[in-house]
């Protein structure tokens, strides 16, 4: 990969990750609901079909149980199919051919089989509802034999599909609703991103932030507006959530002695609450909070989706708030989920 | 036949045989199916897989060794009977999850397609399997996607303790295809060569590129569900099961047209029993995998 | 006269737009109706037909560059010689939309 990669919408980058493995690679697939000449409901397969036909790039009907249990069992007899599940939410109908199955198959036959299976799929709030709004990637996080990536810009998304379309088993690509609109400057030559890498998204000394998928892009508005503050914040976008960079956000928080994690997801069990427990296993010192959705459902409602998941404003106070515990030595919760309305 | 028989009779008889599911009087199928199906072919299957296994020609000895926890056992001792592959042999795998290998085999289906080769993929489920979405799912991909798989039912008659007339509104399960456009058929599964002769003629369909095909087999289980499970019928409703032992069948019939006498069965007895004792004592043998292995081969 | 051309009000969310193929040059005459520009968000393509009749005298942002929604990113006349200003595009902000379709 070393020519200049133009700036491009985020569905681009994916569609262009998947194009350039197909090419390589005849046994790539790609399955799922209006992947084929409808080019996924984002678009993020435009243009696969044209060039592969109908052979590789299959519609299936609203069936994700069968459809992910015939990708695991593609994969599992040497081919490398993607997995396309329109909504995050609906990964639970597929849960048992991808955790009991795909997960499991490198280690219960004892490595005479694997599935190398790319599972794509749209996480995230926008309108659409109790079951079509929901953020699980922490459910997948704590399953061995599965790796879990989440990027938050094109350069990513093109890096992480690449390698998971060359990993030895299976990987569970989210992205998100409202990381579609948002177009970002193409990889740079040669790079790569590795699964389990995450990146410093803003240099900052008074605090780490981690966070991931659109997070990342709340997250920054947070620190631009701390930063008018004299609050300097260092945004880490984890990128990869199994296996965790762990080292990276250590050599942060080592510098910084405070920890916020921001999610979309829940904070119960969530990402957060794994990157905190490693770090103070590790002997990390510091003052840490989670941020996340509150815990109710996320309804379609456009005024109870909006205080139910973080903006940028409600991720700077948790900031200031955290700072002040830490300084105080005193733990200020700040009044409750619903307290800054 | 006889070598599954002796093979389960074995391992039952050890107070460590794990928690099994046994194919007693489940052995025509396993066997008549295997008998249809080529080299290239490839046999998925549910928990109920050491008949189907050793039909499929999965060495007895690696076999008793993985089902005793042994490192020199198919898969190191670490899928046991639930999770036994041995591809290599055509023994794609069993997989525990009742309905949980149907969609997967549906996907080594499409990889034989696209692969452009001749074989065909066989899944072998129980009547227990047939209540689950998987396997309607499964169906209707297969019959769109015209995939290589031939769908065999083994229906006992149980699943554990419900009776399939409880459990299945179907009048055969058979009938489950025909809504996919599959042919269907329900056989005598206690007949090793009807069960041979239906397969045999089902996945000739399959082979020359029609489409899935669905076949069950009507069979009776000697023992209980499982090793674990209690016994739901009476000992006069077992006695009239076991009568219906698809070895003595098979015996009666080729001693009736004199095509097996005394000796030879008493040669086929010995050379059974040879075979396990070997198995056994392989299995017995070899040592258990070290620890450590429970942290190999997770991605 | 000289008018601002800005991008169409879309939904969405969406946050910039690519400029995908102009059909004219700077000097060309547009009939009402006639296509522009052809503009690209995340989902669809937008084309961008003349509201008035008028002359395309500047473009800011050629093909396959990106503009913020509501930027101003040319700028039309109604005749051929009308005096431009400075070059600008922050110029252009000032001035009256040029009406599409």
């Amino acid at each position: 990969m070393s020519t200049e990669m133009p700036r491009m919408f985020f569905r681009e980058a994916i569609a262009r990750a998947i194009a350039e493995a197909m090419r390589a690679d005849p046994r790539v697939l790609v399955l799922g609901q209006d992947v084929g000449a409808f080019g996924g409901a984002y678009r993020e397969f435009d243009g696969l079909y044209a060039e592969f036909g109908a052979e590789r790039v299959r519609d299936t009907p609203v069936a994700e149980a069968a459809t992910m249990g015939v990708g695991v069992g593609a994969a599992a007899a040497g081919w490398r199919p993607v997995v396309s599940i329109t909504y995050m939410d609906f990964v639970m109908l597929a849960l048992d051919p991808l955790v009991n199955y795909g997960a499991k198959l490198r280690y219960k036959t004892a490595g005479r089989l694997t599935a190398p299976v790319v599972v794509k799929t749209t996480a995230g709030a926008r309108g659409q509802g109790v079951a079509h709004s929901q953020c699980l990637e922490s459910w997948l996080m704590s399953v061995p034999g599965l790796k879990v990536v989440a990027p938050s810009n094109p350069a990513d998304a093109y890096g992480l599909m690449r390698s998971a379309l060359r990993a030895n088993g299976p990987v569970v690509f989210v992205d998100h609703k409202r990381l579609y609109p948002i177009p970002g400057d193409g990889p740079a030559p040669d790079t790569e991103v590795p699964i389990g890498k995450g990146r410093i998204a803003r240099h900052g000394a008074d605090l780490t932030l981690t966070t991931h998928s659109f997070m990342v892009h709340t997250s920054l508005q947070a620190a631009v507006i701390l930063a008018e503050e004299g609050i300097s914040v260092e945004v880490i976008d984890l990128r990869s959530l199994a296996p965790l960079d762990v080292d990276l956000i250590q050599a942060s928080v080592s510098r910084t002695g405070a920890l916020l994690t921001v999610e979309e997801g829940q904070v119960t069990c969530g990402v957060g609450a794994e990157v905190a427990a490693r770090l103070r296993e590790r002997g990390a010192a510091f003052a840490g909070a989670r941020m996340g959705a509150i815990a109710a459902p996320v309804s379609s409602n456009p005024v109870l989706e909006a205080v139910a998941i973080p903006n940028a404003e409600r991720v700077a106070r948790a900031v200031r708030l955290l700072l002040r515990t830490r300084d105080s030595g005193h733990v200020d919760a700040g009044g409750g989920e619903l307290s800054a309305l | 036949m006889m070598t599954i028989r002796a093979f389960e009779q074995a391992l039952a008889a050890r107070p460590n045989h794990g928690f099994q599911l046994l194919s007693a009087g489940e052995e025509a199928v396993a066997v008549g199916l295997c008998s249809a199906l080529r080299p290239g072919d490839q046999l998925l299957t549910g928990g109920r897989s050491i008949g189907p296994a050793l039909a499929r020609g999965v060495e007895p000895r690696l076999l008793m060794a993985e089902l005793l926890g042994k490192a020199a056992g198919v898969n190191r001792g670490k899928a046991g009977r639930g999770h036994l592959a041995d591809p290599e042999s055509g023994f794609f795998g069993a997989h525990a999850v009742v309905a949980g290998n149907i969609s997967v085999a549906a996907g080594v289906a499409l990889a034989t397609k696209l692969s452009g080769r001749p074989d065909i993929v066989c899944i072998l489920f129980g009547d227990g399997a047939a209540g689950a979405g998987a396997l309607h799912e499964t169906l209707n991909i297969a019959a769109l996607w015209r995939l290589p798989l031939l769908f065999v039912c083994d229906n006992n008659q149980f699943s554990v303790s419900t009776p399939r007339r409880a459990a299945l509104a179907p009048r055969k399960l058979s009938d489950l295809a025909a809504p996919f456009q599959i042919p269907g058929r329900t056989v005598d599964g206690m007949d090793v060569n009807v069960v041979a002769q239906a397969i045999e003629l089902a996945a000739s369909g399959v082979r020359a590129g029609e489409g899935p095909a669905f076949v069950e087999c009507e069979s009776e289980r000697f023992a209980a569900h499982s090793s674990t499970a209690r016994e739901t019928r009476s000992r006069e409703e077992l006695k009239h099961t076991r009568a219906r032992c698809p070895i003595l069948r098979l015996i009666a019939e080729l001693q009736a047209t004199g095509r097996l006498d005394d000796t030879s069965l008493r040669a086929l007895e010995l050379e059974v029993e040879a075979e396990i004792a070997g198995a056994v004592a392989f299995a017995e043998a070899a040592p258990f995998p070290d620890p450590r292995e429970a942290l190999a081969d997770v991605d | 006269m000289l008018y601002r051309l800005a991008t169409p009000v879309v939904g969405d969310e969406v946050v910039e737009i690519r400029v995908l193929q102009w059909h004219g040059d700077a000097g060309a005459a547009f009939a009402p109706g006639e296509l522009v520009v052809e503009l690209e968000t995340h989902k669809a393509l937008i084309e961008v037909r003349a509201g008035q009749a008028g002359v395309l005298r500047r473009i800011f942002a050629p093909d396959g560059a990106w503009i913020r929604v509501g930027e101003p990113f040319a700028v039309f006349s109604d005749g051929h010689d009308e005096p431009m200003g400075d070059d600008s595009a922050a110029e252009a902000a000032f001035l009256a939309d040029f009406v599409i379709d």
